[in-house]
């Protein structure tokens, strides 16, 4: 392989790049950076488009926020909701994708499709289907498992009710992430651990785990990101409720935002939230790059 | 022996998941042809023991619920079209062209992916207003027709094509838009195919941002749809499943046809990234 480092640019390459730079950086300023700057000005102003005001206050909406009882409880429900349903995706995932993996099943890609399933339905239908299967009076869990418990307005079922079906809805991207990664594992690696008479177990404990940490990562990663975002499940299913037993970071905004039209105070805590993201994202690269 | 019997039970666990995974879409859809006595009955059964069609076609006299969804094929196919060539123009540019600028640009694109849709909500919502942009189609297309995602996927996709065919066609006189569309998209089918399903998915469920800037009712998506007609008619079970269904059954349909490539694509993406 030649290298060419400065290929002769001709006329239509300039028009064309130009044209797609031109574009991208209209479509993402407007979009996004003008919005961002907007939403962090925003934050310390009390706004309201219903009565039209827009004054000035300072830091007063991010210490309200701190001081917000409901903010705390929002997140530890959102630790406590992304930590179970992040493990059960990641030990689901891996598990099902060695057991598709393993030469004694079959029918590989017939499995990975259905697991996939659930990933591919739109959450505000899937979010009905189990507010649905949960409902007392015609839900089909209580019916397979003779239980009587009214888990969406019980503040202790409540959001173990919204988990399971996060789990259910996610774990299949998992799956399919894992499969993915176990398929373009070095080959010489596990021969030479059958060479050195290493078991199943311990191939997999010192072989294949570590070698899969770079996915499991990935996998983590996204999942923070987008369970700091989760609120369709919630707005469907509980509305918060019962109590605020079911309130998520998210959620909260939304309903702050689109309910109650604080667009100050739902700035505020739009920008604590992207903090959090960034630093969880930043933490996790720092602790797989410090390992390797 | 032994690898006989564990092979069986390996299986039959992964069968046994495979039917949890399932069973609430059967639930649903065998539910949506019961009668409302029947879903309510202490006595229940998975499969309706008189099978009907009335819901779906109640469900569609006391609430629009075709041109929910209509709407909703239309918005979603043309903004899946838009973000399939404005991802693939852009994947190009951004991998087999070479100027000042061209890491710091993807560098930027990357991190759209990490900010939270409720940090620009907010002013989003404000600048359509004050465009004037509410309750038309323009506010649900224009500012979705470019996807980080999407971009950096193709970049990432596009990348891999061999240099040698591109230049064997700008030795031939071939300039660079006839290029990208007659050798580069054609060429970028896998790729395409797996952004075409995710961005398909996400506009077809997004709920926030049409029940924010569209206001009338006969121009509504079906998602935002799904929740006036359970508000409304939240007893109505039979209808509330035909309706649940309705928004459920189209996108698992293309799914299970476009399975194959497009679980390449996303895996492959992850992989390589």
């Amino acid at each position: 392989m030649f290298k060419k480092s400065y290929p002769l640019q001709s006329r239509s390459e300039i028009i064309l790049r130009n044209i797609v730079v031109t574009a991208m950086v209209i479509f993402f300023s407007v979009f996004l950076i003008v919005p961002i700057g907007i939403a962090f000005a925003g934050s310390f102003h009390e706004w309201n488009p219903l009565s039209g005001t827009y004054n000035f206050l300072g830091l007063d909406n991010y210490i309200e926020v701190f001081t917000s009882e409901l903010f705390w409880k929002s997140m530890l429900n959102t630790v406590i909701f992304s930590a179970v349903v992040i493990v059960f995706r990641v030990g689901l995932g891996l598990a099902i994708a060695y057991a598709i993996y393993s030469p004694l099943v079959k029918y590989k890609s017939f499995f990975r499709a259905v697991y996939y399933m659930p990933v591919v339905t739109p959450m505000v239908a899937v979010a009905f289907v189990w507010k649905f299967m949960y409902n007392p009076q015609i839900g089909t869990i209580n019916q397979l498992f003779h239980l009587d418990i009214n888990w969406l307005m019980n503040p202790s079922t409540a959001l173990l009710a919204v988990m399971i079906m996060t789990i259910w809805k996610d774990f299949g991207y998992a799956v399919v992430m894992y499969m993915a990664g176990l398929y373009s594992l070095p080959a010489d690696a596990m021969e030479a651990a059958k060479v050195d008479g290493a078991n199943a177990w311990q191939t997999f404990r010192y072989i294949t785990l570590p070698l899969l940490k770079p996915m499991t990562l990935f996998v983590v990663i996204t999942s923070i990101i987008s369970y700091i975002q989760a609120y369709v499940q919630i707005l469907i299913m509980t509305e918060g409720g019962p109590g605020t037993a079911t309130y998520l970071a998210s959620y909260i905004i939304y309903d702050e935002a689109f309910v109650k039209y604080n667009f100050g105070y739902a700035s505020a805590l739009s920008f604590v939230l992207f903090v959090i993201t960034a630093a969880f994202t930043m933490l996790s690269f720092r602790v797989s790059g410090t390992e390797e | 022996m032994r690898k006989k019997t564990s092979s069986i039970i390996l299986n039959v666990v992964l069968l046994l998941l495979g039917v949890v995974t399932v069973y609430p879409f059967v639930w649903m859809l065998s539910s949506s042809f019961k009668q409302n006595k029947e879903i309510m009955a202490l006595e229940q059964h998975l499969l309706p023991q008189q099978f009907i069609t009335d819901n779906y076609i109640n469900m569609n006299a006391h609430f629009n619920f075709l041109r929910f969804f209509a709407n909703s094929l239309l918005i979603t196919v043309v903004v899946t079209v838009i973000v399939l060539y404005t991802s693939t123009i852009c994947g190009y540019v951004l991998s087999k062209y070479r100027f000042r600028g061209r890491n710091l640009l993807f560098g930027f694109v990357l991190s759209t992916m990490m900010i939270p849709w409720c940090v620009t909500i907010i002013p989003k919502y404000s600048m359509i207003q004050h465009f004037g942009w509410m309750d038309s189609y323009k506010a649900l297309i224009i500012p979705g027709m470019f996807s980080g995602f999407g971009i950096f996927m193709m970049k990432q996709h596009i990348t891999s094509l061999p240099d040698e065919i591109l230049e064997a066609a700008r030795i031939d006189g071939a300039n660079e838009f006839y290029i990208f569309h007659r050798i580069v998209f054609p060429m970028s089918k896998n790729g395409i195919s797996s952004i075409a399903i995710f961005q398909f998915l996400w506009t077809w469920e997004d709920f926030l941002w049409p029940y924010l800037v569209i206001n009338t009712q006969e121009k509504q998506l079906l998602a935002v749809g799904l929740k006036m007609f359970n508000g409304q008619y939240s007893t109505d079970y039979g209808a509330l499943f035909a309706a649940t269904a309705i928004s459920i059954v189209p996108v698992l349909l293309i799914y299970l046809f476009f399975q194959k490539q497009f679980i390449a694509g996303i895996a492959a993406s992850a992989v390589k990234g």
